[in-house]
């Protein structure tokens, strides 16, 4: 549930950040890249999926993403994490 | 061994509180329209000053539709470039596209590596970053990547090369108020010297931030108290009821080119620049110096190998700043002579307040419509003028031929600039 909720909050950013995107294009597979990001809307899809979510996680940690899938997971679980905090 | 080519002006595009393109800023310069009022939202905390020539309801993606002749991919390359940029990066695109436009440039191209690209702006990005600063002190690691490229100056010159496909020279120049012809002068010198064939320059919008409009109020600079509930009687140039500059926002772009390469495009100059001085005053504060100021009149007419007696008008720095405006109007006297009493003077700022960092390239602008379209714009405050010697515009527009004319500008730190046109044939 929770990593479907982080893939439409980072689509919606991707959409910002690259405008002349549209939803369909935007898949789990597909890379950043490939939707005609430079390196610097990389980071800021990145930066503003964390502000959205609440997260802040060492850019590091996205180092080994190939694409949206992968950027999705790392948010993801950090944000359990946040979330199973939040609980307690 | 340097050439020296003729230089002219074949574009020019501005976004501004009186008009957001070339047609309707000339129209409202004939009719006398000024665009200071109430601004429309003040930020916290309030400032003493609420009076400024704003650009009202700005949408770059409306200015951008609304500039047709522009091709597809260009549009959508600007879109993809501007549509996040800051306010001042969205409205050098408007205005360098209407320039770029204007000048030929997308059906007739010149080569990229002989365009050059001078952004005429400095710190403005300032009101920009006051926005930021809130956020920032809650949460830094949320500050956008971007923003490392966008609180430098030359973003605009990184954004507007790769736009216009521009590789040759690119740089920012800065000149306090004197700004925009200190751009003027340098992308002169480029194509005069033979660096460039075309060269774009862009006056920026000043965005200023609540701190920089008490900056200006503290040190006396800023007018707007006595007229605070007549806005539109607040910029006074050269009157008697003067009392400071009245802030304003513009982006204005030009497209200076050599002779050859406007005969070779088949483009015309729409006017010529004979010459372009710039001097200091060895001064570090903000007063204004007699010496100074004719200098770089009477300097630029020496380029221009021209005399008092082949002046037709000048448009002044005329801030509307009392001792600003003694000291130009003593300047002009001097370097003027027996003919001072026959050249006509305007201040194009009594309409569109003090555009600080792009007010030379807006009054290069207003110069060169007026000539090509032989009139002169009023003086709309001007009911008691502090010289009587001199012969001001009154408070209508008129119908005159100017064929040479000089245009000033001076700022803070003892910067003095002038630049003579001569209109295109």
């Amino acid at each position: 549930m929770s990593k479907e909720h982080v893939f439409e909050v980072v689509k919606k950013i991707v959409m910002e950040v690259l405008p002349d995107v549209g939803p369909e294009q935007i898949s789990m597979e597909i890379s950043l890249k490939d939707l005609g990001a430079n390196s610097i809307d990389r980071m800021e899809v990145v930066t503003m999926s964390m502000e959205e979510l609440g997260l802040k996680i060492p850019l590091m940690s996205f180092a080994h993403v190939s694409n949206v899938e992968g950027l999705v997971d790392v948010l993801n679980m950090n944000y359990a994490a946040v979330s199973e905090n939040d609980t307690m | 061994m340097l050439n020296k080519n003729k230089v002219g002006i074949t574009g020019m595009g501005i976004v501004s509180s009186i008009g957001s393109d070339i047609s309707s800023f000339c129209n409202s310069l004939k009719n006398g329209k000024s665009g200071i009022r109430q601004m429309a939202d003040t930020k916290e905390p309030k400032v003493s000053v609420d009076i400024a020539a704003e650009i009202q309801d700005f949408s770059f993606l409306n200015l951008l539709d609304r500039l047709e002749n522009v091709p597809d991919q260009k549009r959508k390359y600007a879109k993809r470039l501007g549509q996040r940029a800051p306010f001042v990066v969205q409205t050098s695109i408007i205005s360098a596209l209407e320039a770029w436009y204007n000048a030929g440039l997308f059906e007739k191209e010149a080569l990229p590596e002989r365009m050059g690209l001078i952004v005429a702006g400095q710190n403005s990005t300032q009101n920009y970053q006051y926005d930021l600063i809130p956020k920032f002190m809650e949460n830094p690691e949320y500050l956008s990547p971007r923003y490392a490229l966008e609180f430098l100056e030359t973003n605009q010159v990184g954004v507007l090369s790769e736009m216009l496909g521009i590789q040759g020279e690119g740089f920012v120049v800065g000149g306090a108020s004197a700004t925009g012809n200190v751009g003027v002068i340098k992308g002169y010198q480029q194509v005069l010297a033979g660096f460039a064939d075309v060269c774009l320059v862009v006056g920026t919008i000043a965005d200023l931030s609540p701190m920089d409009m008490q900056g200006f109020i503290n040190i006396g600079a800023m007018g707007g108290k006595k007229y605070i509930d007549q806005p539109e009687k607040s910029c006074r140039p050269f009157d008697s009821q003067h009392e400071g500059f009245i802030y304003g926002q513009a982006s204005a772009c030009l497209i200076l080119e050599s002779e050859a390469s406007a005969a070779k495009r088949g483009v015309p100059f729409l006017a010529e620049i004979k010459g372009g001085a710039l001097n200091l005053d060895s001064n570090s504060s903000a007063n204004p110096n007699l010496n100074g100021e004719s200098k770089a009149m009477q300097s630029a007419l020496e380029q221009a190998g021209m005399s008092a007696s082949d002046v037709d008008y000048v448009n002044t720095h005329g801030s509307s700043s009392a001792l600003g405006d003694k000291t130009e109007a003593e300047a002009i006297g001097r370097v003027l002579g027996s003919r001072a009493s026959d050249v006509w003077l305007n201040a194009t700022k009594g309409l569109t307040g003090h555009c600080l960092y792009s007010a030379g390239v807006v009054e290069v602008i207003a110069t060169v419509l007026q000539m090509r379209e032989g009139f002169l714009h009023p003086n709309i405050n001007l009911e008691e003028p502090i010289h009587k010697d001199l012969k001001f515009c009154g408070a209508e527009a008129i119908n005159h031929q100017v064929n040479v004319a000089i245009t000033n500008s001076f700022g803070f730190g003892g910067i003095n600039t002038s630049v003579v046109l001569e209109r295109g044939k």
